[in-house]
């Protein structure tokens, strides 16, 4: 079950990454050129910090949300 | 992925006992509903991030109008979720 557990978290972690690279790429490296610029280095390190904010923004809120509406519809 | 447990991989479910049955039950149960929310947290994250964060990106922090609106965005997600499945019961029972 541990292990079950773990690969669960490996694939979040995965979806992650995957998806942040995704956007981040898309923004921040409109015209790829021979190698990544500075700039671009900086603005995808400060893109990979924002993703992750977004992420837990997102999370915090869909959480809140389905308790508020697991609890409506307990009291039913 | 292809690394099964050997111990793990024959074990007869037949002969488990009630309570473990039960048990692994709600594990299962528990761990798909965890792994469908969070498969949501990312569509919705990915969704809203292509909405919400539209100007350059500068700073690792989500700004004061980004971060309301990505909580925006999950909210009224659920609502328009919430209207198709209203809408779609009237349709059902008109």
């Amino acid at each position: 079950m541990q292990q079950i557990r773990q690969e669960a978290a490996v694939q979040n972690a995965r979806q992650l990454i995957e998806k942040l690279n995704e956007h981040c790429f898309d923004r921040c490296i409109p015209k790829p050129s021979t190698s990544l610029s500075k700039g671009e280095e900086s603005c995808f390190s400060a893109c990979m910090e924002k993703y992750m904010s977004a992420w837990n923004t997102v999370s915090r809120s869909y959480v809140a949300r389905l308790q508020k509406e697991g609890q409506a519809q307990g009291g039913l | 992925m292809d690394s099964v447990n050997p111990s793990a991989g024959n074990i007869d479910l037949s002969k488990l006992n009630d309570k473990d049955k039960q048990e692994l039950q709600q594990f299962v149960v528990n761990e798909s509903q965890k792994a469908r929310i969070q498969g949501n947290i990312h569509n919705l994250t990915d969704m809203c991030f292509k909405k919400c964060i539209t100007s350059k990106i500068s700073a690792g922090k989500l700004d004061k109008y980004e971060e309301p609106c990505m909580q925006n965005c999950v909210e009224r997600f659920m609502d328009a979720n919430h209207l198709v499945m209203r809408q779609l019961e009237q349709m059902r029972t008109a």
